[in-house]
């Protein structure tokens, strides 16, 4: 095998292990600890709102699990989806149930 | 298969013989990767967090509606649903939202029951500097609205507009702790009675009932059951937001993935046109190659080592940019898809989570198709006669 085969060779081993090790660093260093899980637990049971401060620019974003249908229109009534966030994230689909 | 080294030699010589190009589509490629892995990457994130707090939630929420608007409901009906079989408790909670004009920030008032002992317990553990003073009201804030508040000089409390006119005082107690702050960052938590007086609620009113069920079997007949007492209102059972949740991102995700896929499709399209009218240069060369005694499958074997090879350092160099633009840059420019424009901003650092279903799933929709979109061409020239080809 020539040279410049080798080093490419060598190139993607190195590519892979250093994949694998920012996998390992990530799981160390910014997985969600256990006693971080205890505490959002801990928090989400004493107010009992489930959804995350994402994106707190409307109430049906903000709290969409229990918005319901209208608090879209609360917002403005003429325009229904004007917020970028919308676009990953909009009301519940629990808002459609009567 | 035996691997053959002396095909991956000509392969990677292959490559390199030509640097440019291929230096140019393994660019692209590892781009798209890029980009397709951070959003689906976020998106895992935003979901394992959601997940980890569900089960710390009540098992049924009922709200009034009235003509489709939800409305205060009667505290009354706590009574009435605790005579059900199998519920365990029931809690009126008092919550909403309070507008801070001078800051433009909208934030979540919570109320709790005036502080009991094991709300105060819950609340020690999860709060930095927590200290109560008896007697006066007092609140836990999120630490982006701490921040908010120091920024308009409320340091020590907070004045609260009331419906009716004139103001009221609440004393900051303490600040949620940083690990809860993607739940708690625009929150205030306060006692009851000082949250029906901001948002003038008599004390036989509340927001909504939360219910808790022992067992998890009768969770749809308690469910039932309350649909039949309170036909005005809207029974949410914890399965609904779980169902909720795995729909967070619906169809609207869906078609920023529908666009993405269009460009994916398009890279590949030009790819496999490309080499489909390869050029007579490349021909010339399988040509040859069957000439000189090459097989239909050395020639196939020899185009799958340097397409796959391209590609899947395309692959992991798109996936360890995506994973170190995700969680440890925060995905700049990507999470304002996520964010959006609100004033109270909570830090963008989402868990890590290891996801091999994402990982497989970016694998197989761009690695075999770029192998794919190589070998298809390059096996309908090699099956042609060389001298055909070469003249």
């Amino acid at each position: 095998m020539n040279n410049k085969s080798k080093k490419v060779l060598v190139a993607l081993a190195l590519l892979v292990c250093g994949t694998i090790a920012e996998l390992f660093y990530l799981q160390h260093a910014k997985a969600m600890s256990e006693e971080a899980r205890e505490k959002k637990q801990l928090f989400v049971s004493l107010t009992s709102l489930p959804d995350l401060a994402l994106s707190t620019e409307a109430t049906f974003v903000r709290h969409r699990s229990l918005s319901d249908f209208f608090s879209i229109y609360k917002d403005d009534p003429s325009l229904r989806e004007y917020f970028p966030s919308t676009f990953a994230i909009s009301h519940a689909k629990t808002a459609l149930k009567p | 298969m035996k691997i053959n080294f002396y095909l991956i030699e000509f392969a990677i010589n292959s490559l390199l013989r030509q640097r440019a190009k291929n230096f140019f589509i393994f660019f692209v490629l590892s781009l798209l990767i890029f980009v397709l892995a951070s959003f689906f990457f976020v998106a895992s994130s935003i979901k394992h967090e959601l997940q980890t707090t569900l089960s710390a939630l009540p098992e049924i929420t009922i709200q009034k509606l009235r003509g489709g608007r939800h409305v205060d409901i009667d505290t009354s009906a706590v009574d009435k649903i605790l005579q059900i079989h199998g519920v365990s408790d029931a809690v009126a909670r008092v919550w909403g939202y309070y507008h801070f004009e001078n800051a433009g920030v909208t934030f979540s008032l919570v109320g709790i029951d005036a502080y009991e002992m094991q709300y105060k317990e819950s609340l020690q553990t999860i709060a930095e500097s927590f200290s109560l003073e008896e007697g006066k009201p007092s609140m836990v804030v999120g630490a982006g609205l701490y921040e908010v508040f120091t920024q308009n000089g409320y340091e020590e409390y907070f004045n609260f507009l009331l419906p009716q006119g004139g103001m009221k005082q609440i004393a900051v107690a303490g600040v949620f702790d940083g690990a809860t702050s993607l739940e708690s960052n625009d929150m205030a938590v306060l006692p009851k009675e000082a949250a029906r007086e901001i948002f003038e609620m008599p004390s036989t009113k509340a927001t909504d009932i939360v219910v808790k069920v022992a067992n998890p079997e009768e969770l749809p007949t308690v469910a039932a059951k309350l649909r039949l007492l309170f036909p005005d209102a809207r029974v949410i059972t914890k399965e609904d937001l779980e169902v909720s949740y795995q729909n967070i991102f619906d169809y609207k995700s869906g078609v920023f993935l529908v666009l993405f896929l269009v460009t994916l499709l398009t890279f590949f399209m030009i790819i496999y046109d490309k080499t489909n009218a390869l050029e007579s240069e490349e021909k010339k060369e399988i040509g040859i190659l069957k000439a000189l005694g090459w097989r239909v499958d050395d020639v196939l074997q020899e185009k799958f080592y340097e397409s796959f090879l391209i590609s899947f350092f395309a692959y992991l160099t798109g996936i360890a940019s995506a994973l170190a633009f995700v969680y440890v840059a925060n995905a700049p420019l990507l999470r304002g898809v996520f964010e959006g424009y609100s004033m109270l901003r909570t830090p963008f650092e989402l868990p890590f989570v290891f996801d091999l279903q994402t990982l497989s799933l970016v694998f197989f929709l761009t690695v075999p198709l770029y192998v794919g979109a190589i070998l298809f061409p390059s096996w309908r020239v090699a099956t042609l006669d060389a001298d055909e080809v070469i003249r």
